[in-house]
């Protein structure tokens, strides 16, 4: 006796036609959105990575961004020092004319009243703020960090601290924000307000012309050395900015990496699901139709 | 040799065994496509014969019996896998939208405002003293804390829909065993009376189906055609024409639904069926989601509040609490999380106390990859947590197919044992309708011989 089959075909033809449609839904799915993984059961693995990546990724643009406002408060600061070298140039000029021994005493008082302007101008130079922060003040950042003080030997007073900020520009990495003004403008190694100060006193008595101009011109090197953090910081943002929008692509493709769909394979996996389906449709139309034994009983 | 008479009622009796046997027939092609319908055969059997003349004859046809063609085993193993299937069912409906909550590929989740958070306190350490950067840290936290609030709760209200559904199957389950235990009567009854009960056991059958779509549910055999069904853990659910229902009654401190059956309390004892998952749901799966999601919130804003209460204000006083004190033991930091400060100047970025100072705020960075939560950074603890949701569901999904394809196989099996087949019954009416025309032929000419045979006495005239 032959082993009896069941008569009833017809959940086994849905079913398989079922299968072939989800087959063809998920095609298209992966051809539309060009995704191999649309939720976190697809592939848990992946989506949890893709936690990571997009954390990092995002994470990056955020450096980006202050790579962008920081390197326009460094090129504020640049320019800053870019100036007081030139006040200071002008002082060194205005000093060397004023040690010329045919000069009245008159002569020198007219330049010191020059040299007087250059100090205002670099006083009003060390005042700089960028949006609303005094960016020569250590970290004492809301008041202004100079102002006139006729009784100190510089002439000025520094209100501000030595305090020196970082910022993080990428993972594990950060970079100095700031140069304290008194490490900038009264530094003991060549003091620029007290310099320009020395220079008006001694134009304006006549004396100690020459210890006042070598004082000028040490102020002059302290104030160029200084000028020298804010190239190297500018460089480091610029570097930085590169390996950042490298970083970003690397991310990109890892993303697509972990849920993208490879659309060739996408794509031929479609079409064969879809023939599958045009099978499976046509192979249950044909079934359908069969005629019984009682076609024939007449 | 028989009487003639004895041979016209052995006729009369095929024929009437061929009409019973053609009316089986029918009932069979006319249930061709009723679910759970279960074929019918008939045997036929002699019936006794008798002795006349020292000989004995055969006298003829009955019906022995019909029975219909049943596996109980197959319907056994049918209807165990229909509980698993049920079962991880009812669980991926729920988990199909818990992952929505979490998915990552489509921007939903936390990873966002998370990541947003750091990045506005990242924004921040560039210059500490602009208010502007000060709100937009303050709104990045409202919206990670606003975040934390929507996942749980809709986390909390998937739970409920859970526990509703807890309270629907059991009175389903109640309403099925009670029908039960009334087929079991009839069932019993028409086996006392010798009666092929097979309709009954198909309806039995296809209430047993449906309960097993709700609950674990053994069915064990008692021999005069009753059943008895327990749970697997052997709760009592029918016996005999007697059925238990089963009691839902809240919890007094969770407030959820538990089962009672017969005063006590079964629920932890249910492993099978759409009620089995929706406990699965209610009490396993969204809780430790919840706790995983609790002890995020709460350790990043404990952290975060003991570095804002480290450092100095915009104003340069000593901070306080960023966000609200998560309640103690974490149970519920998701969901009452909320940011503390309203004033921006609050932010306590400064460890120095000068408003450009950023260490403290940068402190607050860097616990962005400090192993805050249970030793982990809080992306990598909810990294892992996508990745539990998504492998939950993932592997109750590839279940659920295996059993699928189970199920599809057990029905072919107990469709090829009890499934009607029109060729069959085509073939079998073709066979029963001739037997039928022969002994009408048959008793057609024994009426004859006995007119023969009654006219032998009486005087023929020629006509």
């Amino acid at each position: 006796m032959t082993i009896r089959v069941n008569p009833q075909i017809l959940p086994d033809l849905l079913a398989s036609l079922q299968a072939s449609q989800q087959n063809e839904q998920n095609g298209v799915q992966q051809v539309s959105t060009g995704r191999r993984i649309n939720k976190p059961s697809d592939d848990p693995a992946a989506v949890a990575a893709l936690v990571n990546n997009n954390a990092q990724f995002s994470q990056d643009a955020q450096f980006q961004v202050n790579l962008g406002d920081l390197q326009s408060r460094y090129q504020v600061a640049d320019s800053v020092m870019n100036s007081a070298v030139q006040l200071m140039t002008s002082a060194i000029s205005l000093g060397a004319e004023g040690a010329n021994g045919t000069l009245t005493a008159a002569n020198r008082q007219t330049i010191a009243a020059q040299v007087a302007g250059l100090q205002q101008q670099m006083l009003s130079l060390a005042n700089t703020s960028y949006q609303g922060a005094y960016i020569f003040a250590g970290t004492n950042v809301t008041a202004a960090p100079f102002s006139q003080n006729p009784s100190a030997p510089s002439g000025v007073s520094y209100n501000g601290n030595s305090a020196v900020t970082s910022v993080q520009i990428s993972e594990g990495q950060s970079i100095q924000t700031n140069l304290p003004g008194d490490q900038i403008f009264t530094n003991a190694s060549g003091n620029v307000f007290g310099a320009l100060n020395d220079l008006v006193n001694s134009l304006n008595s006549s004396t100690g012309m020459d210890a006042a101009n070598t004082e000028v011109q040490k102020a002059f090197n302290q104030l160029n050395t200084q000028r020298v953090f804010y190239g190297d910081a500018l460089n480091q943002v610029q570097s930085k900015e590169n390996f950042l929008s490298q970083d970003k692509i690397n991310l990109s493709q890892q993303q697509t990496n972990l849920v993208g769909a490879d659309l060739a394979e996408a794509i031929t996996n479609l079409s064969q699901a879809q023939v599958t389906a045009q099978a499976t449709l046509s192979a249950t139309a044909q079934v359908l139709n069969l005629p019984t034994l009682l076609n024939y009983i007449k | 040799m028989g009487t003639l008479l004895s041979s016209l009622n052995t006729a009369l009796q095929a024929m009437q065994a061929e009409q019973e046997a053609l009316s089986t027939t029918t009932n069979n092609i006319a249930n061709a496509n009723t679910p759970g319908y279960t074929r019918q055969t008939v045997s036929f059997t002699e019936t006794p014969p008798v002795e006349y003349a020292g000989q004995l004859f055969g006298t003829g046809v009955g019906v022995a019996q019909i029975t219909s063609q049943r596996d109980s085993l197959l319907q056994l193993r049918l209807d165990q896998e229909t509980q698993q299937q049920s079962k991880f069912d009812s669980f991926l409906n729920s988990m199909g939208q818990v992952q929505t909550l979490f998915n990552e590929t489509a921007g939903n989740g936390l990873q966002g405002p998370l990541t947003a958070f750091f990045n506005s306190l990242q924004r921040l350490s560039t210059n500490p003293s602009d208010t502007n950067l000060r709100q937009g840290v303050l709104s990045a936290s409202r919206n990670l804390a606003q975040s934390f609030n929507n996942i749980a709760s809709s986390l909390s209200q998937l739970q409920q829909n859970a526990d509703l559904s807890v309270t629907q199957s059991v009175g389903q389950i109640n309403e099925l065993t009670s029908q039960v235990a009334k087929l079991n009567t009839e069932i019993s009854a028409a086996q006392t009376a010798g009666q092929n009960p097979g309709t009954f056991m198909d309806q039995r059958d296809q209430l047993i189906k449906q309960l097993s779509g709700l609950v674990d549910v053994s069915v064990i055999g008692t021999g005069n055609g009753t059943v008895t069904l327990t749970t697997s853990s052997g709760v009592a659910l029918v016996v005999g024409n007697q059925s238990n229902p089963l009691t839902a009654q809240a919890d007094p401190t969770t407030g959820f639904q538990h089962i009672y059956s017969l005063g006590s309390d079964v629920t932890s004892s249910l492993t099978g069926g759409a009620l089995a998952g929706a406990l699965q749901i209610r009490d396993q799966t969204i809780p430790t989601i919840t706790g995983a999601l609790d002890s995020l919130a709460s350790n990043l804003s404990s952290s975060i509040n003991s570095v804002n209460q480290a450092g100095f204000d915009l104003n340069g006083a000593a901070g306080g609490n960023f966000f609200t004190v998560p309640p103690p033991g974490g149970t519920g930091a998701a969901a009452s999380l909320h940011v503390a400060i309203t004033d921006p100047a609050k932010i306590a970025a400064s460890l120095n106390g000068t408003p450009g100072d950023n260490a403290n705020v940068s402190a607050m960075l860097a616990l962005q990859n400090q192993p805050i939560v249970n030793g982990q950074s809080p992306l990598s603890a909810y990294g892992n947590l996508v990745f539990q949701v998504g492998n939950e569901t993932s592997s109750a999904q590839s279940e659920s197919t295996a059993a699928q394809a189970t199920i599809l196989q057990l029905q072919n099996q107990i469709g090829s044992v009890s499934g009607v087949s029109i060729y069959e019954e085509s073939v079998n009416l073709v066979q029963f309708e001739r037997a039928y025309q022969a002994a009408a032929q048959v008793a057609g000419i024994i009426n004859t011989l006995t007119a023969t045979a009654i006219n032998l006495g009486q005087s023929t005239t020629a006509a």
